[in-house]
């Protein structure tokens, strides 16, 4: 998956509907799950070229309106994010589209999904404001990120000013940290040392190979005995699988044209100016091409683009090395992979390595 | 009667209205309405939706509205089916919600 075209997640606004051989009054919709049924795939994906948009592997299911074995109407779900929504040109005009919608969001419902995200073209969002979805941030020209809630960022921001703390510099720093380095142990500390305050965010997203649970208590004990630094749970809307679908596929060789713009708009406008954050902070990336393209998009976004919310500052802090060779978390799940735990240890602080190989000194990783 | 869980009912086919509900994040009670036909009719919504949760004794909690031009008898239904729903009550006096 990787966002090169995101028009490819939207449904074109209704046209006028000129002849109609379909009656469109009682029609069912079925949820289907089309990996198990390439007949039906095939039919999916034919809706979906014919409407501009490409088929998605990673979709969990998809809801489909099919009257007299035709296949008129779809929408896929993967997770939390609505996808792959088409209408067959003919039978637009008909508000197929708002009971498809309403289908799928109950459908996400019953799944266990309440919050859902939507990414479609920016002239499209005044047709999904109609079906209920918020906009969040825009890409002018590109993309726009919506939410199913007229409260989510709102209520996420005020939790967040509870947690403001004043003062000229306020850093922040966000990281998977999968798993913590001493790489990031100097990050925060070199942060804190040129900040009034910092706010450390642990990215929530479970896809990682650590744990969340485990990340995030690494982070804790690894940070500990640090001045001014608040330690804060991530969220959706920070480099998540909503904001940022192409950070956790980086591994599996898909790293394209990934979207960062919406992930580092979404923090410049609601998360940095909740907090009061006035410098983002971030170790230079010698490995991994995704973090490295992040982190040049960041100076755009943050610092550069016009947006009407106050700019943040990029510092970027050379990794700390090692015997000559930076330190980075891909390098020790490279090492990890060959259960190399001496080279490991000079890596990671003591609780790193103890979890890791606790956990891990036994599994057996499928070839990446 | 207490949300416990988020909740969905209706539809957002014309003259219908789709209503969330979701638990209180800090005990108040946010009401959010997103109407068709707020500049007409929006107070008139809102007074159907704050009588409902009265008679269903909702006091806390958040309730957002799409909706598309529903007549109040539906948006009462809707509204009743969500936060029952939401609250997972089994045992109801319907006689208080009419």
């Amino acid at each position: 998956m990787h966002m090169e075209r995101p028009e490819r997640f939207d449904v074109l606004p209704p046209a006028p509907l000129w002849s109609n051989p379909i009656v469109l009054d009682d029609f069912e919709f079925l949820t289907v799950d089309p990996s198990a049924d390439p007949a039906l795939q095939a039919e999916i994906r034919a809706l979906l070229a014919k409407c501009g948009l490409d088929y998605e592997d990673g979709i969990d299911v998809f809801v489909i309106c099919r009257p007299q074995g035709r296949l008129i109407a779809c929408v896929g779900l993967e997770g939390n994010i609505v996808k792959c929504a088409a209408i067959e040109p003919d039978c637009r005009g008909e508000s197929l589209s708002l009971k498809l919608l309403g289908e799928v969001v109950h459908l996400a419902v019953e799944r266990g999904h309440s919050h859902l995200f939507l990414y479609t073209a920016p002239e499209n969002q005044t047709f999904f404001r109609g079906c209920g979805f918020y906009p969040l941030v825009e890409v002018p020209n590109y993309v726009s990120l919506m939410e199913n809630t007229p409260v989510g960022i709102r209520s996420y921001c005020n939790k967040l000013k509870t947690e403001r703390k004043e003062g000229a510099t306020i850093g922040a720093i966000v990281m998977n940290a999968n798993p913590f380095t001493w790489g990031h142990q100097y990050l925060v500390a070199e942060a804190a040392k040129a900040c009034d305050w910092l706010h450390v965010f642990v990215v929530a997203e479970d896809a990682s190979r650590i744990s969340y649970r485990d990340r995030y208590r690494l982070v804790e004990l690894g940070i500990r005995g640090i001045d001014r630094v608040t330690l804060h749970h991530g969220s959706q809307y920070m480099v998540s699988r909503a904001t940022f679908p192409a950070y956790f596929f980086k591994e599996k060789g898909m790293v394209g044209h990934c979207c960062t713009a919406v992930d580092l708009l979404l923090f410049r406008n609601f998360i940095a100016p909740a907090l009061g954050v006035t410098h983002r902070y971030v170790g230079t990336e010698p490995f991994c091409p995704t973090t490295r393209k992040y982190n040049e998009d960041m100076k755009y976004w943050l610092q550069a683009a016009e947006t009407g919310t106050p700019r943040v500052t990029v510092i970027e802090i050379p990794r700390t090395a090692v015997m000559g060779s930076p330190v980075s978390a891909s390098e020790v799940r490279r090492l990890l992979d060959a259960r190399d735990f001496d080279r490991i240890e000079a890596l990671v602080p003591p609780a790193t390595l103890e979890l890791l190989y606790e956990k891990y000194r036994t599994v057996c990783f499928p070839p990446a | 009667m207490k949300i416990v869980k988020e909740a969905l009912a209706g539809t957002l086919e014309s003259s219908d209205l789709m209503v969330k509900v979701a638990p209180a994040s800090d005990g108040t009670l946010d009401i959010v309405i997103n109407s068709e036909v707020i500049r007409q009719f929006g107070a008139q919504i809102e007074k159907v939706v704050r009588d409902t949760l009265g008679k269903l004794d909702v006091t806390e909690g958040l309730v957002v509205i799409e909706d598309k031009g529903a007549l109040d008898c539906a948006i009462c239904a809707r509204l009743q089916t969500a936060v029952l729903r939401g609250a997972e009550c089994q045992d109801l006096d319907w006689s208080v919600l009419s």
